[in-house]
């Protein structure tokens, strides 16, 4: 079995000067596995881009191992950073540049030649249909676009291992999507992807593997399926109507919605309770639990609520 | 990254950060030259032209101290607003390189400035074989040790607004106060001891010293070679060691 693309074992972070000397990871220990795009997810200040700049050789860690392509990285990050490409969170384009020169100017900047960092400038373009804008000075694009700029970027490039922070804050529903699509594309060429997100549904629909941080320890790791496997209710039935709240209880774990009720169920619990409402003509929807309920169980809060431990004078 | 990637490399950053904006800013180019204009002007008209040689001499200086020092705003810029140091440090290019590639760059702002004063420095008949050799020299250093001046204090800052503070502070301990557009003589004992402090000190007497504007015995020359060197070379030691290429 190949090496995995990223050990970390024990990894643990305090910035310096940090005031509530908080740790930003405490004792993280994961492994992706090479090839395939691998999830990191948490809320704000979890601990997720501490872990990717770490990894991506830009921070140095406090304590513990980590060896990317099997080189650590406090020791051998020439040989790793010949390996990789990162798109940080918050990062944007150089303005003063078309969209097209920013890829072909990184691809140069990485050492390719001009006939190489021209074809592959041109694919990763048009795999993120940014052809139309390809002479557009960057100052002229939108957000969404820069972003997917930095993404075709980073995607057109020769790495092994990719470290996408973020990558799709700001893009708008399609946008998204071809950003996927270029990601998993990237994927199938057997390399790596790191991706950070706190978009569950991007995690669920791209990640072959993830893990969910929280206060800068792993909280779950593993496939989709295996994560809700884990959880207490691997179910979810909402009811829509004129629902007796007290006759759910027994069902499972009740919480109260818009016009309704989300029951958390196990697998005979739901089936039974489905029966019991299609027999009194109650509107509902049934379903495996989505990565947010699976995350609400965990970590007790939305991913959408900042971390109360997002460390000081520092990135989350 | 073999001999060739790195002059590819080089030679994008020179490409990215010097030639590529001044097509949607040409009034870069012109920026390096009004510092040492107004100076050369000021210095000529107080002086009834009679100081128009150390204006000269001194605006080559300062041309180049300010492609060197100018790099700190960029870098500074490019590392906390942009993530583009971060977007390099997670790639094969080295510290070296990106540093070597942006201060080549900037030299491109500065080549309207060089050039008007060389032009300046030939029509004054400032130039022989002797004096071109050492300005030349003297130029390379002075680029040298302001380029590794500015990426450290770059590495360090948390904000682009910090190198509005630093920057007139720089030029003011190394163009104005030392004697760069005048003689080392024209101050007192005290000032002239302090004045020592800066290399841009030695870089000023070794020009005027090869142009005539002072008298500078092949001793004395030796060893202000001798300290600009050796201020230049623990500058870039001070680089490749305290610099945080990689944040701590």
């Amino acid at each position: 079995m190949a090496e995995p693309a990223i050990v970390a074992e024990g990894v643990s972070k305090v910035y310096p000067g940090s005031r509530s000397g908080a740790p930003a990871l405490d004792g993280l220990s994961l492994e992706v596995p090479r090839g395939g795009i691998y999830g990191l997810i948490g809320r704000n200040g979890a601990g997720k881009t501490t872990f990717v700049r770490i990894a991506a050789t830009q921070l140095a860690m406090t304590s513990g191992t980590l060896r990317v392509l099997g080189q650590d990285v406090r020791t051998e990050e020439r040989a790793i950073r010949a390996r990789i490409a990162c798109v940080p969170q918050e990062s944007r384009p150089l303005y003063f540049l078309r969209t097209e020169e920013v890829v072909y100017l990184y691809l140069k900047m990485r050492g390719m030649t001009s006939a190489d960092a021209r074809r592959r400038t041109h694919d990763a373009l048009e795999e993120l249909s940014l052809l139309e804008v390809r002479k557009r000075l960057v100052s002229r694009l939108s957000g969404g676009l820069r972003r997917r700029t930095l993404c075709a970027m980073v995607l057109a490039s020769d790495a092994d291992v990719m470290f996408l922070d973020e990558p799709t804050t700001g893009l708008d529903p399609l946008a998204r999507r071809e950003v996927w699509e270029a990601v998993r594309r990237a994927s199938r060429e057997h390399r790596t992807i790191l991706l950070t997100t706190h978009y569950l549904d991007e995690a669920e629909a791209l990640s072959g593997r993830l893990a969910l941080i929280e206060r800068g320890q792993r909280r779950l790791e593993g496939t989709p399926a295996e994560l809700r496997a884990r959880v207490r209710y691997p179910y979810r039935v909402t009811l829509w109507g004129d629902v007796p709240r007290d006759q759910l209880a027994s069902y499972g774990a009740v919480s109260e919605i818009e016009g309704g009720f989300l029951v958390f169920a196990r697998e005979p619990e739901a089936r039974e309770l489905a029966r019991w409402a299609l027999e009194r003509g109650l509107r509902l929807s049934m379903g495996p639990v989505s990565l947010e309920d699976i995350f609400l169980e965990v970590v007790g809060r939305s991913i959408d609520a900042d971390a109360p431990l997002a460390e000081e004078g520092a990135e989350a | 990254m073999s001999a060739r990637h790195r002059l590819r490399s080089l030679g994008t950053f020179v490409l990215l950060n010097g030639l590529i904006p001044i097509r949607t800013q040409p009034l870069y180019l012109v920026n390096l030259l009004a510092s040492p204009l107004s100076f050369l002007f000021f210095l000529t008209v107080v002086s009834h032209g009679r100081l128009i040689g150390f204006g000269i001499t001194g605006g080559l200086i300062l041309t180049m101290l300010s492609a060197g020092t100018g790099l700190q705003s960029d870098l500074t810029h490019y590392r906390h607003d942009l993530k583009f140091q971060d977007v390099v440090v997670a790639s094969p290019v080295e510290a070296p390189v990106y540093v070597a590639g942006m201060a080549l760059s900037e030299l491109v702002y500065s080549i309207p400035g060089l050039a008007v004063f060389v032009v300046l420095f030939v029509v004054d008949g400032f130039a022989t074989p002797t004096s071109v050799a050492v300005v030349v020299g003297v130029l390379l250093l002075v680029w040298g040790f302001a380029t590794a001046l500015a990426f450290t204090l770059a590495t360090y800052f948390q904000d682009v607004r910090e190198t509005f503070m630093f920057s007139p502070l720089i030029s003011l301990v190394l163009t104005v106060l030392p004697p760069v557009y005048y003689p080392l003589s024209y101050l007192p004992g005290w000032a002239q001891f302090v004045a020592r402090f800066s290399p841009t000190t030695y870089a000023a007497a070794l020009v005027q010293g090869s142009v005539g504007q002072a008298t500078v015995s092949l001793s004395t020359a030796a060893v202000d070679w001798g300290i600009l060197g050796a201020v230049t070379a623990a500058l870039f030691l001070v680089a490749a060691f305290k610099a945080r290429w990689k944040e701590p």
